[in-house]
């Protein structure tokens, strides 16, 4: 059987979750590699939610937030965009491969984004195979 | 011009004498003699005839800031600090775990410390070009000047240098021989929370038995809380009972916080945590 | 233990198509604590809303997750259901497996397995969802308008005339806006003045609304339905509750300052009123024109006051209002197109921007209402520049909306009040709105010539040094011309207010790109604000024309009304709060809340959230190092179960 990645999503509610509801609502075809889950705001995003995510056995994690500037709660992405580039480091540095931790910022009206990114990156799960390292064998 | 700890140690008594008899402070974080002259321990002295057990000498590695969240806020404290000690105390200020006016900072010029159980000296390592306290209201004899100056980065070449596969596997190896006993956390100033995050058990962050996935996310969430507030004393890795270099971590993180955000932890109190704070024109590209 | 009733909808063929419902029901029913799943073709339908109202009671349910559409959809309509049933609202879990799922797939094997993922993910977090109770506060029955133009007039006229107190703020010495410097309004050419200074004046009668001119918002405190306000009035050095409006003052005043409301056109007098129909209809004096506050002595106006009403002593006071919602309507600033030196605007003195030319026409503008050059000239040949500094990627990106529109009107009156030659360089017209197009269509009769081309540049002719060149490509024929003229009409980009980010801070406002205040929704919440209880209206949210402005003030108005309408008020419930036994002092919470809701307690050295004041963004939750803070709903736990579900299979 061919591999099929497991891909962590964490959008906020305002923007990329609504993004992605576009993305549904106009039809676009994306592939079911991603699961998301709905935060109201990229900075509530606890880096340890990230790790954990890995744990559990994702094969990439995807964050998505408004575009800077246009948060719904003024700053939360400024906060969230260093807390998030802390937690990419960290990950390169323990070994982790670099592509398997992506985020990005797409607005309520970006559904074709959305889509894009959701495809791109699950090609690029999918090259990197699967994620083993921080993985908990059951 | 050598350092003389003998020196030093009598500046120290001599302060610490004047601060407590004048009642300016109701105690002073020091060194104390341990079970040898190379174990010295901290040490709180808070009578005049406590002073004479104060020591200094090549071993005193310890970071006393860790010691200075311990008391009620407003307690008049004095404290010796080295170099990096000195940042330990202007991050607390930062933090406003301690407030400056509270504090009468004696500060000590000096390198050639020794870690007590290699006798290594540890100045590339932890304070790499910096031997003079940032903050200080009493300096303990002079200045510092001379000492060759390296980038406290310097030794993270070799671990860059590896890839990705090697640098899993070395961190592997070295976090999966945590024990879970801790004491990195407890001789780290910053480390103040209380119960630590992996202590909760709603949530549950993760396991807690010394067993690689508990380790890990330990580990790594250590290291982000620290991020950016890590001010390079390596007193956890000197804690550590099986030597595992979380030095290295922590200082891997110092030197992306401060390419990203422009600002290195404990220099200056005005500052605020990078963590806790933005610019709206931080770059993306910190995120790629 | 909970017991969890999952119900699955098909929305007719819209999920059923890529999600077999069925199986997706018999998946749920094998996972911990679901005691009953059910499949059907409209749970949002009534009979839907019953079954899932039935099972409640039969099958003693205290978690409800509805397999469906967008929570963004149906969360409400089915929260109602549980609150019915007597379940506390939030014990209800969405899974969307319409447009995250069954939309964005043509394979049913892989929309099935993905949906049975999520629904995983939807029952770990079930379990760990509590019950959340609002805070119900009172609320203050009265409104704070910031702003004194058409916008915040006839949203304190509306509010006051429900009997609600509105305290109306304007920072200039009397109301009426911009709007009170047009002449003419498009496309009726009705009299600008003629339909506002009525309004303007029943503001002043009106007692239900406290006008407060020369006065700024200088702190806000609080939240919905409690607000504080602190309002700083500004020193008048005229003693309004003494001045008659005699005017003797104005008439005996050395004083030279420039007129405002001219454009800088003429000068005024340093203490004066700003045009003959401001209301209030009492004088101030403009300290940086003032003779006596420059040189030291004069008070001349001291002297022919009667009423002892002139107070050189006056000092800036501070009076703090209670109110339960503010409608801020700020306005505009015309962008400063000195910085665009193609157009010599600053330069050349027959360079004019769109609000001088308004007083041009005006008879109680600085000519008299005779369209002259500032040599006295009439001109021969007037050149109209549409876009200057906005659709401009240079500049403002942004279409200002109504230059295409007041440039016509503007091409209307030169023709009607000189013999010149009258030529607007557009990019391209712009006339949706009611009455627009046909208005248009009547100006190109009246031989005005439109040059399909964006205005290059403004140069002095080299044949005749007193007159203007433009430059622009003619994008009809392709040609490039060289247009010379005695006039030039500059249509400037509207943008924000020059202190429209500090109202942004004191009210905690999104701003746009450009600084325009944004609403809580484009499209279904334009009024409102991400601060609760705070609407806007008008140009400050973006560029638009009188009866937009005033739609949108009658829409702001009703919108304070259903906050001030009521006498209690429910609170957000999934906020925040702080677990006091683990918080480690280290404020990274206080530090980080944009809204400042979690604050210090000295006395028990632990953080504390006003939830009051929380919008539930959970930011401080993930700052909190030893995850002390509990993000109401979106808790570390129901987050990290989520996951786990998400990720088991």
């Amino acid at each position: 059987m061919s591999f099929e990645p497991k891909i962590l999503g964490i959008a906020c509610n305002w923007c990329t979750y609504t993004g992605a509801d576009l993305a549904g609502t106009t039809r676009l075809q994306y592939p079911q590699n991603i699961r998301v889950v709905r935060v109201m705001c990229s900075s509530r995003i606890n880096p340890s939610f990230i790790f954990r995510a890995f744990q559990l056995g994702a094969d990439g994690v995807l964050i998505g937030g408004c575009h800077p500037g246009d948060c719904h709660y003024n700053t939360g992405n400024l906060y969230a965009r260093r807390r998030l580039a802390v937690t990419k480091k960290i990950l390169e540095f323990s070994g982790m491969e670099p592509g398997r931790f992506r985020v990005e910022w797409i607005s309520a009206s970006e559904g074709n984004r959305f889509a894009e990114v959701v495809r791109e990156f699950t090609e690029q799960i999918r090259d990197l195979g699967p994620q083993t390292k921080f993985k908990i064998s059951q | 011009m050598a350092i003389s700890f003998e020196q030093i140690e009598q500046h120290l008594k001599t302060e610490a004498l004047k601060l407590l008899e004048s009642g300016k402070v109701i105690l002073v974080l020091a060194y104390g003699r341990g079970y040898d002259a190379n174990h010295p321990m901290p040490y709180v002295a808070k009578h005049p005839s406590d002073v004479d057990n104060i020591v200094f000498n090549e071993y005193c590695t310890a970071n006393l800031a860790r010691y200075l969240t311990r008391y009620p806020r407003r307690t008049k404290i004095a404290i010796a600090v080295k170099a990096a000690d000195s940042r330990a105390v202007v991050q607390l200020i930062q933090e406003d775990k301690v407030c400056r006016e509270d504090l009468v900072v004696l500060g000590i010029p000096v390198y050639g410390m020794k870690n007590f159980k290699t006798g290594e000296v540890i100045d590339s390592k932890t304070t790499g070009g910096l031997y003079n306290p940032v903050l200080y209201d009493i300096l303990l004899g002079e200045e510092v000047h001379g000492q060759p100056v390296s980038s406290p980065y310097d030794v993270l070449a070799a671990y860059e240098a590896m890839d990705k596969e090697e640098r899993w596997a070395f961190w592997q190896r070295e976090l999966g021989r945590c024990i879970r006993c801790y004491a990195c956390r407890k001789a780290c100033p910053m480390c103040y929370c209380d119960p630590c995050f992996i202590d909760q058990n709603k949530p549950k962050w993760g396991e807690k038995s010394p067993e690689s996935p508990g380790n890990l996310m330990y580990h790594l969430t250590r290291f982000h809380h620290l991020a950016g507030r890590c001010i390079d004393c390596g007193e956890c890795s000197r804690a550590c009972p099986v030597d595992i270099p979380l030095y290295l971590f922590h200082k891997k993180v110092a030197k992306d916080c401060e390419e990203m955000f422009g600002q290195a932890a404990g220099m200056s109190i005005g500052d605020k945590p990078v963590l806790v704070n933005f610019r709206v024109d931080d770059s993306d590209k910190i995120l790629e | 233990m909970s017991r969890i009733g999952v119900f699955v909808c098909h929305c007719g063929l819209n999920i059923a198509k890529t999600v077999r419902v069925s199986e997706l029901a018999e998946f749920a029913a094998t996972l911990p604590d679901v005691v009953v799943a059910k499949d059907y073709k409209f749970m949002c339908s009534t009979p839907g809303q019953e079954m899932i109202a039935n099972d409640i009671k039969e099958h003693r349910l205290d978690r409800v997750i509805v397999t469906a559409c967008s929570p963004l959809m149906h969360e409400q309509t089915f929260r109602k259901v549980l609150a019915a049933s007597g379940l506390n609202q939030y014990l209800l879990s969405i899974v969307n497996i319409r447009e995250q799922v069954s939309w964005v797939t043509h394979d049913i094997d892989e929309g099935t397995a993905k949906a049975k993922a999520l629904l995983n993910g939807a029952v770990r977090r079930a379990r760990l969802l509590a019950p959340l109770t609002s805070r119900v506060i009172d609320v203050n029955s009265d409104v704070l308008v910031v702003g004194g133009g058409i916008a915040g007039i006839q949203a304190a006229l509306e509010l006051a005339n429900t009997g609600k107190k509105v305290y109306l703020v304007e920072k200039n010495s009397t109301i009426g806006g911009h709007m009170a410097q047009f002449d003419k309004t498009f496309p009726t050419l009705d009299c600008s003045a003629c339909i506002l200074t009525p309004k303007m004046d029943s503001v002043l009668q009106h007692k239900n609304i406290q006008l407060m001119t020369s006065c700024e918002v200088s702190e806000v405190k609080g939240f919905v339905g409690n607000f504080d306000i602190t309002i700083r009035q500004k020193a008048r050095y005229v003693d309004h509750t003494k001045c008659n409006a005699c005017l003797a003052c104005t008439e005996k005043c050395p004083g030279k300052g420039v007129s405002e409301w001219d454009e800088g056109l003429v000068k005024r007098k340093a203490i004066y009123i700003p045009f003959p129909q401001a209301v209030p209809q009492k004088p101030v004096i403009d300290r940086d024109a003032c003779t006596f506050f420059k040189k030291g002595k004069c008070r001349l106006c001291e002297k022919v006051c009667e009423q002892k009403a002139i107070d050189f002593e006056q000092q800036d006071t501070f009076t703090t209002v209670k109110v339960g919602a503010v409608i801020v309507a700020t306005g505009y600033d015309l962008m400063d197109t000195r910085s665009l030196i193609q157009y010599g605007y600053g330069k050349y003195p027959g360079v004019y921007n769109a609000l001088e030319v308004e007083r041009l026409f005006n008879s109680a503008g600085p000519t008299g209402g005779k369209v002259t050059l500032r040599d006295g000239k009439e001109p021969q040949a007037i050149a109209i520049l549409h876009c200057i500094g906005s659709r401009d990627k240079n500049n403002y990106e942004h279409c200002s909306r109504v230059c295409c529109m007041y440039s016509l009107k503007f091409a209307h009156l030169f023709k009607e009040k000189t013999s010149a030659d009258v030529y607007q360089f557009y990019i391209d017209m712009r006339a949706a709105g009611k009455g627009y197009e046909e208005f248009y269509n009547r100006i190109i009769e009246e031989d005005v010539k439109f040059i399909r081309g964006k205005g290059a540049r403004v140069a002095q002719s080299a044949d005749e040094p007193d007159r203007l060149v433009v430059e622009a490509e003619d994008t009809i024929t392709g040609k490039f011309i060289k247009l010379p003229v005695d006039m030039v009409v500059l249509s400037p980009a509207i943008i924000p207010r020059g202190d429209a980010k500090d109202v942004a801070r004191l009210f905690n406002l999104s701003t746009d790109k450009y600084g325009f205040f944004m609403e809580r929704h484009p499209k279904l919440a334009p009024l409102s604000t991400m601060s609760e209880g705070v609407f806007i209206a008008g140009v400050c949210q973006s560029p638009k024309d009188i009866p937009d402005t005033v739609a949108q003030a009658y829409g702001a108005a009703a919108e304070a009304l259903t906050i001030v309408v009521k006498d209690k008020l429910e609170l957000e419930a999934t906020t925040a709060m702080v677990n006091p036994a683990s918080c480690c002092a280290c404020q990274n919470c206080v530090r980080v809340c944009p809204y400042g809701a979690p604050f210090f307690n000295e006395t028990k050295g632990v953080s504390e959230i006003n939830e009051a004041l929380c919008k539930g963004c959970g930011l401080c939750a993930s700052v909190c190092p030893p995850s002390a803070i509990i993000a109401r709903h979106f808790t570390n736990d129901q987050v990290l179960a989520e996951m786990e579900g998400l990720l088991e299979f």
